[in-house]
Order: C-alpha cells, then structure tokens, then sequence
C-alpha cells in the first residue's frame, strides 16, 4: 500500500511537477510559481504521450501498449531529470555567483528559501520596500492578504477537500465508463490499444473515432507504474489530481481578473467552487461532469482545457494591452511574449489526447478569439500566433482522416 | 432553417435544465457588456462568449458542426466554450467589489438557489469499493473469472450488470454488453433476445443461446420468472450471490477445457 502510494506519488506529481521545470523558464517572472510548473507539467507530460502513443497504436500490432509504456516512462524520466538539473543550474549560476560557497552550502530555511525564489520567482511576495518604489507594478508580484482573505481562501479550500472526499468515497454512475475505463483496463491487463471491443471482449479494428483520445491509455499507464488496477485509478485516484488541477487554472485566471484586487481572489475562488457542485442544471453541463465523470476525456475538454485557453486568452490579451515594439525587445522577452502560443499548443494537444470533440472546440474558440483580437488590435502577429498554436490540431486532424477514410 | 434554430433551442432548454444558472450567466454577460472598463477583458470576458451565444443557434453552426462530428446529438457541447462559472463569478465580485462579505454571501445563496446540488443526483451512490462498482459483481467476477495462464471465460449477465463486468475483469467475455441495453442504438443480439426482452424466459431457448454463443457461466436475477429451471436444462447451480444465481454450464465447460 505505502509503496503504491509512493510510485504513484512520484508519477503523478513528482515527475510532471520537474517536467513543468523546463518549459518555465521562457515564462515571464511573475507567473514562474509552483502553481503554473504543475499545470505546465502536464500539459507537457500530455503531449509527450500524445507525440508516443498514437505512434505505438497505429504501428505496433502486438503489445503496443508494453512498446508505449516503456518509451513514454523512460521520456518522462529524461525529461524530469532534464528540468530538475536545469533548475540546479540557474541556482547554482545565480546564488554561488552572489553568495560565500560556505553560506549556500550551509542548510538553513533563509538559504533555501532563497534557492526556491531563483526557481520560482513568481512566488516572491512584496517586502514594504516594492510598495515605496514608484517604478515597481506591484500587481505583478504575489502580494500579502488580509485576515480575512486568508478565511476565505480557508472556505475554498475547505469546499475543495470536500469535493474530494466525495469524489473519493462516492461512486457515480456513467454508462460511458463500460468503454472508456474498460478501455484502460484492457490496455493494463491485455497490452493493447482499443482494439479489443470494450462492451464484449471481441477483437475489432481500430476505433478511429475513440482511439486518438489516449487519455484512457494514460490512465493505464498510470495503473501500470503505481501497480494499482486501472478502475480504481480512473474512480478512485485521478479525480484528485483533477479536481485540485482545475482549481490550479481557476487561480491562474483569478490572478489575471483580478490583478489589481487581489483580496477579491479567494472571494472568486469560493463563488466557483460552490458554483461546480450547484452546477447540476442537467445532464450536459461542464459541472455535472466535473463531479460525477472526473475522470473522462470529455470532462478534462470541457473543465480544464477550455478554462486553460481561457486563461491564456487573458494572458494574451493582457500582453497586447502593453504596447511593446517587437524589435526592440530582447530574446528573452520575445520568447516570454510568444510563450502563452507555446502553452496554447500543448493545450491543444492536451486537448487532443482528451476527445476528438476538444480539438474542434478548441479549434473554434482559439478562432473566434483570434477573429476579436485581429479587428480590436489589427495586429497580424494575433493570427500567426494562433495558427502556430492551432499546428497540433491540424496534424490530429490529418491523422484522423489517413486512418478514417 | 427554422427547423434547425428550433432544434437548437430544444438543445438550449436541456441543456439549461431545472436550475436558473444560465439566466444568470446571460444576466452577468449582459452586466459585463455594460460596466467592464477594461478593452482586454472585454474582448474574452464579453465579446468571445457573445458570439459562442449567438453562434450557437444559428443554424449555419449547428449544420457544419454535424458534418464535422457526424453526430448531432452532440450538439450542446458547443454551449461547454462559454465559460459559465468564470462568468458568474467574476460578474459578482465586480458587483459587489465593496461589499465582499455582502456579496459572498448573496453570490452563495443565489447559485444555491438557482443551482441543483450535484451530490443531490441519484446517479450517485456510496461507493461500496474503491473500484467504485457494485460489490455483488466483484463477487460473482472473482468466483467465475479464470486463473493466471487459463483461457479466458464468457458469461452472460443482466444487462443492469453488463456496464460493469470487464470495468472489473476483462478475462471475462460476455455475449452482449452495453451496446444492446442502450436503447437508441438498436442492435440485435440473440442472447439478448431470449434473455432481456421477455418477461418470462424461454430457458431452453436461453440455454440454447448461451451454447450457441460459448458462454460458460449465466447469471439470472433471483426474482426473474422462467420457464423452467435451469438445473433441470443442463445447467448446474453454483451460488446465490446477493439478487443474482449464478450457474455454470457443464457441456461448454468440458468443451472448453479440451
């Protein structure tokens, strides 16, 4: 059991959470914090899995999924061991440089907390001094909040926790889980990759429509290395990965809303988290199936990927609302102002391993935004973007169609 | 092209429910059209999901997007790009920017109100096990499913259990599964048709299926009226597990070994 708990620990947060560490550094400052790493993470682990799985679906005819579990945990493993010495070195290249060899190395809370704010940056609070600076943009930095926010981020919390404890301990009928978590299950018990008829166990071709939505196939992955039966990892376990995730995003575009109110977040935290679990109108709504089908490609679409293009939405936009000439930017800031197109691409393709529904939503939301920006802005830069962006599904698509028709 | 807008208002109305929420969610939009200040917020706050509204029951939209998907009934998830919730929320803590502890309580007690309580929904139950499926068909799973090495079983079970079988154990094959209960999809399976349809089975016709189909094991709720028993068919009786019998057949067994 503690073992279990240990592996999955180390595969479902430890490993994403060092893969976020790369991609992080071509963010801007103020938004390099341990929130954006994990939610980074992901999205990179998700497309690394898209970029290995469909290959070793379409290609391999026998224990695909045995071929694909092993390069995508050996990738993952390279990738986290690439982030975390990445990270090692901007400590070592920003500290050791400022600091006495002997003070660094010296293990205290001051020294580590120093080494912390050189990775994530993003999460240095305001000392009084940033408040005196007339040239400083203190919305940019984490600020302190009042006895009172702090209760209210103590409320979100609370409301959070309950939410997965009852994800946790109540079960919740979806005739839809026959296919995909049985889908899961096959890939854990029989190595293959939906070619086997999820309802009665008859062989069958390759379910176009289904099978590019791998996130079953991750779900097995994750039963396969934490050694724990995929049912129980698709009901039971991922629901409180996902749960706190979605929330991760929700604070992410609670800091852009509110950039300038920042006692206002932890009251918009509240108002959405009650807002997911009254959200029940029907059947069909992103709440119910943030709560009663945590697990399922289509929930992932409709609570995190569209949130995350949000999020990147108002980041984007923010962006543009500083007007910066491009030329006269440097590296750095040129790749902080196109890495938002960066994250969208994951997204997109986060989006894909999801349902093959997400990447034509995601596709018409990234349009109809880009449409708005292109007659706000007359910026051509929007578009270039966005197509960039839009890369991931374009070659979804195609591969759909060579295999469909 | 009437017909179709009419189609996506159907969509709309179930979509929206019992609850109020995307009353208020239209009501938010409309408040943020008219006292957002802020361009940028505006363009994704306001202007996007206006037009995902709007686009939503044009009819051009929903004739494109079943080209596309192939499938119609699918439709309302284009209404899952308006960001309903951040919508809401944001609207009130604008509204009530000056008023926090006012407005988290108001803002609370209106999406109570005008919500429904997910929790509330009688598609969810207490989990009996932590593969969140119901214990009696973990217990019949593990008295009919094969040992390591030994080929693998087919069984034939009510279709109130057929969702939940190979969620369990995917050893165990069955003759019809979730494609023959769900309704729209209007298969045929033989099985199903001796087993599923009357109200009281033909036995020999069942057991005749059964064989034709190699399944070792049948599972038949307890309440279930026959027309004989099907011990006295070929089939032997092997334990009462909770509301089902579970029998093994001894000819498909025997066949099945060699």
């Amino acid at each position: 059991m503690i073992l279990t708990i240990f592996r999955l620990i180390i595969w479902m947060v430890i490993i994403p959470f060092l893969m976020g560490l790369i991609p992080l550094r071509m963010l801007p400052q103020n938004r390099q914090t341990v929130a954006v790493t994990f939610i980074t993470g992901y999205l990179f682990s998700f497309a690394v899995f898209e970029v290995i799985a469909i290959p070793c679906m379409i290609h391999i005819e026998y224990g695909s999924f045995h071929y694909a579990c092993r390069i995508y945990g050996a990738a993952e493993l390279l990738l986290a061991f690439a982030g975390l010495l990445q990270s090692i070195r901007c400590v070592r290249e920003k500290i050791y440089r400022e600091t006495p060899a002997a003070e660094v190395r010296r293990i205290s809370g001051r020294t580590l907390r120093r080494k912390l704010e050189v990775i994530f940056p993003g999460e240095c609070r305001l000392d009084a001094e940033d408040y005196l600076n007339p040239r400083r943009d203190v919305s940019l930095r984490k600020q302190r909040y009042s006895r009172e926010s702090v209760a209210y981020w103590g409320i979100f919390v609370l409301i959070m926790l309950f939410q997965m404890y009852m994800a946790f301990t109540r079960a919740s009928f979806d005739g839809d889980d026959a296919y995909y978590v049985t889908e899961s299950l096959l890939a854990q018990q029989a190595n293959v990759m939906n070619t086997i008829l999820p309802y009665t166990g008859s062989s069958t071709s390759l379910d176009i429509r289904h099978a590019l939505a791998v996130i079953t196939m991750w779900a097995a992955f994750i039963a396969k290395a934490g050694g724990v039966h995929a049912t129980i990892v698709s009901h039971t376990i991922l629901p409180l990965l996902y749960i706190p995730m979605t929330y991760l995003v929700y604070i992410q575009i609670g800091r852009i809303l509110f950039r300038k109110k920042h006692e206002m977040l932890p009251v918009f935290m509240v108002v959405i988290s009650v807002i997911q679990m009254f959200g029940n109108t029907s059947i069909y709504t992103p709440e119910t199936f943030f709560l009663t089908r945590t697990w399922q490609g289509k929930s992932l679409v409709s609570n995190l990927v569209i949130p995350l293009l949000f999020w990147l939405f108002l980041w984007i936009s923010r962006n543009m609302s500083e007007k910066t000439e491009w030329k006269k930017l440097s590296a750095g800031q040129k790749l902080e102002q196109i890495s938002p197109w960066i994250l969208m691409g994951l997204v997109n393709m986060t989006s894909g391993i999801c349902s093959s529904m997400g990447v034509i939503l995601g596709t018409v939301l990234i349009g109809t935004y880009t449409i708005v920006m292109l007659i706000a802005t007359r910026r051509f830069s929007v578009m270039l973007g966005a197509f960039c962006a839009c890369i991931p599904n374009l070659v979804y698509v195609l591969i759909y169609l060579s295999i469909w028709i | 092209m009437f017909g179709i807008f009419m189609e996506s208002w159907i969509i709309y109305r179930q979509y929206c429910g019992k609850g109020f929420l995307p009353i208020i969610f239209l009501a938010a939009l409309i408040y943020l059209f008219f006292t957002e200040k802020d361009r940028w917020k505006r363009i994704v706050m306001v202007y996007v999901p206006l037009i995902i509204q709007v686009a939503f029951f044009i009819p051009v939209t929903r004739i494109v997007f079943v080209a596309a998907m192939d499938d119609g009934a699918t439709y309302y998830r284009f209404l899952w790009m308006l960001p309903m919730g951040v919508i809401i929320a944001y609207a009130g803590c604008h509204l009530f920017e000056k008023h926090r502890r006012t407005g988290l309580v108001v803002m609370t007690a209106v999406v109570v109100l005008a919500g429904s309580l997910v929790y509330r929904s009688n598609l969810i139950t207490r989990a009996e096990n932590p593969y969140h499926i119901p214990q009696t068909v973990v217990e019949i799973c593990d008295m009919i499913a094969p040992e390591k090495g030994e080929p693998r079983v087919r069984a034939a079970f009510p279709s109130e259990l057929v969702y939940f079988v190979r969620q369990y154990n995917t050893n165990i094959m069955m003759p019809f599964g979730r494609e023959m209960v769900e309704a729209q999809w209007n298969y045929y399976n033989a099985v199903y048709e001796v087993m599923e349809k009357p109200k009281t089975i033909d036995t020999r016709a069942l057991i005749a299926a059964t064989r034709e189909t190699k399944c070792s094991y049948v599972i038949l709720a307890t309440g279930r009226s026959m027309t004989q028993d099907p011990e006295e068919c070929g089939l032997k009786f092997m334990a009462t597990v909770g509301k089902y019998r579970v029998y093994e057949d001894p000819e498909i067994i025997k066949a099945e070994s060699k």
